[in-house]
């Protein structure tokens, strides 16, 4: 029988300790091995700089000016420009 | 939605707009780092995904489907004016340690594209440059992984690639990522004058 606690995290493990969602006797791991823990501190910090990216947002008027160019169809079946 | 704006409901074209604008500008603003050019690109993946809605499979996720249209529209932009191609890694398909040193780039060699002043600002922190460093299908998968929330299968739908493509890419990408985080050690605060 393997003891889960002396396997090193996968790339997928770091993900999920670095959401949160990581089980506690995985999460184990990292209170024994030090090579893991830096790992999975680098993964935090990338999660925490990615999570803190800003919103971006065009210009006012898109939806107008993307609505100018676009065809409605009508529901008898051809098409409105609006 | 999809279903009421294919019976010919402005309200509902302009409701998809509104959901999906933020999202499709900013992946799009984040792959060609160029503000007035992203609106382009954005606004010609909303005409496109609304003219064609008719053609529509509600099979598919909508969201997928207009990402997979904005994705197009900037790599296939990147790759006619060649911008921002630097990686810290090989070529993606390379397997060999020569293949990959053959196949690299290195930093500051290419020269970055210029940035107007307004994504000077807005792109200008850490992560921001991290990501603009990545190659433009890392760089896709990173921002529909970490920031769009999508999982590894629906990014292979979303571009067209393999699922282990996507691993891989996403490997390679965080790597250099936590890498480039890892090299910035956080700024000490100058001692304070006694």
């Amino acid at each position: 029988m393997t003891d889960l606690t002396l396997q090193h995290l996968t790339t997928e493990e770091l993900e999920l300790w670095a959401q949160g969602l990581l089980g506690a006797a995985r999460t184990m791991h990292l209170t024994e091995c030090t090579l893991c823990l830096a790992e999975a501190e680098q993964e935090r910090r990338m999660h925490l700089a990615l999570a803190q990216l800003p919103l971006f947002a065009p210009r006012a008027g898109f939806a107008d000016r993307v609505m100018a160019q676009v065809k409605v169809p009508k529901t008898s079946g051809g098409f409105q420009v609006s | 939605m999809v279903a009421w704006a294919k019976e010919g409901h402005e309200a509902a074209f302009r409701e998809l707009i509104r959901r999906y604008e933020r999202p499709v500008f900013a992946l799009v603003y984040r792959m060609v780092r160029d503000r007035a050019l992203a609106e382009d690109l954005a606004q010609e993946t909303f005409i496109k995904v609304l003219n064609a809605l008719a053609s529509y499979n509600p099979d598919y996720k909508f969201s997928s489907w207009i990402f997979k249209i904005a994705n197009n529209a900037a790599i296939d932009h990147l790759r006619k004016k060649d911008l921002d191609t630097l990686s810290l890694d090989g070529a993606p398909d390379a397997d060999t340690p020569d293949a990959l040193k053959a196949t690299q780039l290195q930093i500051g060699t290419g020269g970055e594209s210029p940035l107007d002043e307004v994504a000077s600002r807005e792109l200008g922190g850490a992560i921001e440059r991290a990501i603009a460093r990545l190659r433009p299908e890392y760089r896709a998968c990173i921002l529909l992984r970490f920031v769009e929330g999508y999982s590894y299968e629906e990014i292979a739908d979303v571009m067209e690639i393999p699922l282990g493509t996507v691993k891989t890419y996403i490997h390679r990408a965080r790597n250099e990522l936590r890498q480039h985080l890892a090299d910035r050690r956080p700024e000490t605060p100058p001692a304070k004058a006694p």
